[in-house]
């Protein structure tokens, strides 16, 4: 029972080094292949299936969240007559938190599963090791165009999110519940910082970059067969998922300290 | 370089190895694959592996490149020691090396054209695309395969594919060429086709070779030395001649491929083939 246990917490420790092994090796070997044209066409294909392919479905996740915002929100705040601040409420909960998190879960769906089981695919065929066997480094070739092509267009994605999340809002509280669009805008453009913005978008190259390597090494350490394929696709959701939420926080306790002692001096200068 | 003895495990030091195994052990969990096995590979020779389906074979020629890494023991590459080496370094020294995969490794995302030319694409500046295009076919047509560079490897046979990852192997013209059951799955024709074009590059190029095979009709016509694998153990080693004539009830069994009494009595224990079979359902009903 007791060897149980150990072995199991060897075992876990073993595979925390190796996953911290693999991002190292990702990142030197994403910066090493900025350096290397024979990559460019490689990070072209990449931001082409992650980043272009994935703009439908990102633009759908933000407007819908802003458009059920706009619904959940307005009969509270119209209950004690404030329904021309609904903007700020959904302006901020989307550009800050839900646009971001939201369009990376989607994200950690679309592309982390094809990432996975291509690559999980790729590996139980041996094509990994074809890669080896012909002196490339799979990490460079394979992983380092899809990290840069999530790291890069992540954001980019989440921009998309924010903008349909902020149509969709507008749509329900001034177009269906009829709101005065001037306060509606007014009260948003006091109410959201370039800050808020800003941070919406930082988060995007975390989550990118947190996707795409988790998605990576499951595919890289995946089991045989179709049954090991579909196990590393599901594992590699949830652990993007988990660490999407888990990142989310520790940015948000970072940020709000950053924030705290930096933006609130600018009111002073 | 005829051994007697079947143990006969003593590290060879022979200066003209290109490839030096010594005393390599592997082991998945606790199946031991390899017992210490200690082999010297000759500069520009064919060296042939043959041995019973799952006896490591595979494996041992993997260690050859370290796409495995052993439990212990030492290969050497160029008198230098290479197990051991970081894979940045393993990287540099794999493009010497050809490697055909046993089941082929095509890339399935690359057409035909693409999977050939990908390790030329990897360590040489292109200057000419006519060039390369020349190459590619060259090389497809030394596998019967020109005209289908833009074919996908799903759209090919089996055995197509096993001769396209073979002109994959040989792109950049390597030094080593370690062959995976080059001929399994092709017809006798196309086999003895390959078998040709393995003594081709080895006579014209001075290729050292290393060919894993069942066929024994190719092993006999293209072996300079044949070493026999059993048991994760070399029980046999020589040349054609010395193989044919060699004693060993194993070695004798698998070159003409005979059953053994004590498979036989096992296949005869099993009863007779109706009594142990699941009939399938009628689905009809
Ligand atoms: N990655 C692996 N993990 C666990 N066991 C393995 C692995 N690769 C090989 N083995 C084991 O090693 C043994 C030898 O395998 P290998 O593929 O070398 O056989 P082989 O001699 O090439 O057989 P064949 O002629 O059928 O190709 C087998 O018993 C197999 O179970
Ligand atoms: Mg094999």
């Amino acid at each position: 029972m007791i060897e149980m246990v150990g072995a199991k917490a060897i075992g876990s420790v073993d595979n925390v080094g190796r996953f911290a092994r693999f991002v190292w090796q990702s990142m030197t070997a994403s910066l090493k292949s900025l350096g290397r044209r024979q990559t460019y066409p490689l990070i072209w294909t990449q931001m082409l299936v992650i980043g272009v392919r994935s703009v439908p479905v990102v633009m759908i996740t933000g407007a819908f969240v802003g458009m059920i915002l706009g619904v959940q929100a307005y009969d509270q705040l119209r209950g004690m007559g404030l329904e021309e601040r609904l903007g700020v409420l959904i302006n901020i909960s989307v550009v800050k938190e839900l646009g971001p998190v939201l369009a990376a879960v989607m994200l950690a769906g679309r592309v982390g599963g094809a990432l996975t089981a291509e690559l999980g695919t790729m590996n139980v065929t041996e094509q990994i090791d074809a890669v080896r066997s012909m002196g490339t480094n799979p990490v460079l070739y394979l992983v380092a165009p899809r990290f840069l092509a999530c790291l890069l267009l992540t954001p980019f994605l989440i921009i998309y999110a924010d903008l349909m999340g902020i149509l969709g809002g507008f749509f329900v509280s001034v177009i269906v519940k009829g709101i005065n669009s001037q306060p509606y805008w007014s009260f948003s453009a006091a109410g959201v910082e370039l800050w808020d913005v800003s941070i919406g978008i930082i988060k995007g190259f975390f989550f990118g970059g947190a996707i795409a390597v988790i998605s990576c090494y499951k595919g890289f350490t995946c089991k045989e067969g179709a049954h090991g394929v579909g196990q590393a696709c599901t594992e590699a959701f949830v652990a993007s998922f988990i660490s999407i939420l888990a990142l989310d926080f520790a940015l948000a306790v970072i940020f709000k300290a950053i924030y705290n002692t930096f933006w609130s001096l600018k009111g002073l200068v | 370089m005829v051994k007697e003895d079947e143990n006969n495990q003593a590290p060879e030091t022979s200066s003209n190895g290109l490839l030096v195994v010594k005393n390599l052990t592997k082991r998945f969990g606790t199946n031991v694959v390899l017992d210490n096995v200690s082999l010297t590979i000759e500069k520009g020779k064919t060296t042939i592996v043959i041995g019973p389906s799952g006896c490591g074979k595979t494996v041992l020629i993997k260690h050859l490149l370290v796409l495995l890494r052993p439990n212990s023991g030492e290969v050497y590459f160029k008198n230098r020691r290479i197990d051991n080496l970081g894979e940045n370094e393993l990287n540099r020294l794999r493009t010497h090396y050809g490697f055909l995969f046993q089941g082929g490794a095509l890339f399935d995302s690359l057409s035909v054209f693409e999977n050939i030319i990908f390790p030329i694409k990897q360590h040489c500046e292109i200057t000419s695309w006519g060039q390369v295009e020349e190459l590619v076919k060259a090389k497809l047509a030394m596998v019967g395969l020109d005209g289908f560079q833009n074919y996908y490897p799903a759209q090919l046979s089996g055995g197509q594919r096993k001769r396209v990852a073979l002109a994959r192997a040989i792109a950049l013209s390597p030094e080593v060429i370690l062959y995976d059951e080059p001929t399994t799955g092709l017809d006798p024709v196309r086999g003895d086709v390959i078998s040709e074009l393995i003594m081709k590059l080895q006579r014209e190029l001075g290729v050292t070779t290393v060919v894993v095979t069942h066929d024994m009709t190719s092993a006999y016509k293209i072996a300079d030395r044949i070493i026999m694998l059993h048991n994760g153990k070399i029980i046999a080693d020589g040349d054609a001649e010395h193989i044919r004539n060699y004693p060993h009830p194993v070695v004798q069994q698998f070159i003409n491929g005979q059953v053994s009494e004590d498979d036989l009595a096992v296949l005869r224990m099993s009863g007779t083939i109706s009594q142990a079979q699941f009939l399938p359902r009628d689905f009809e009903q």
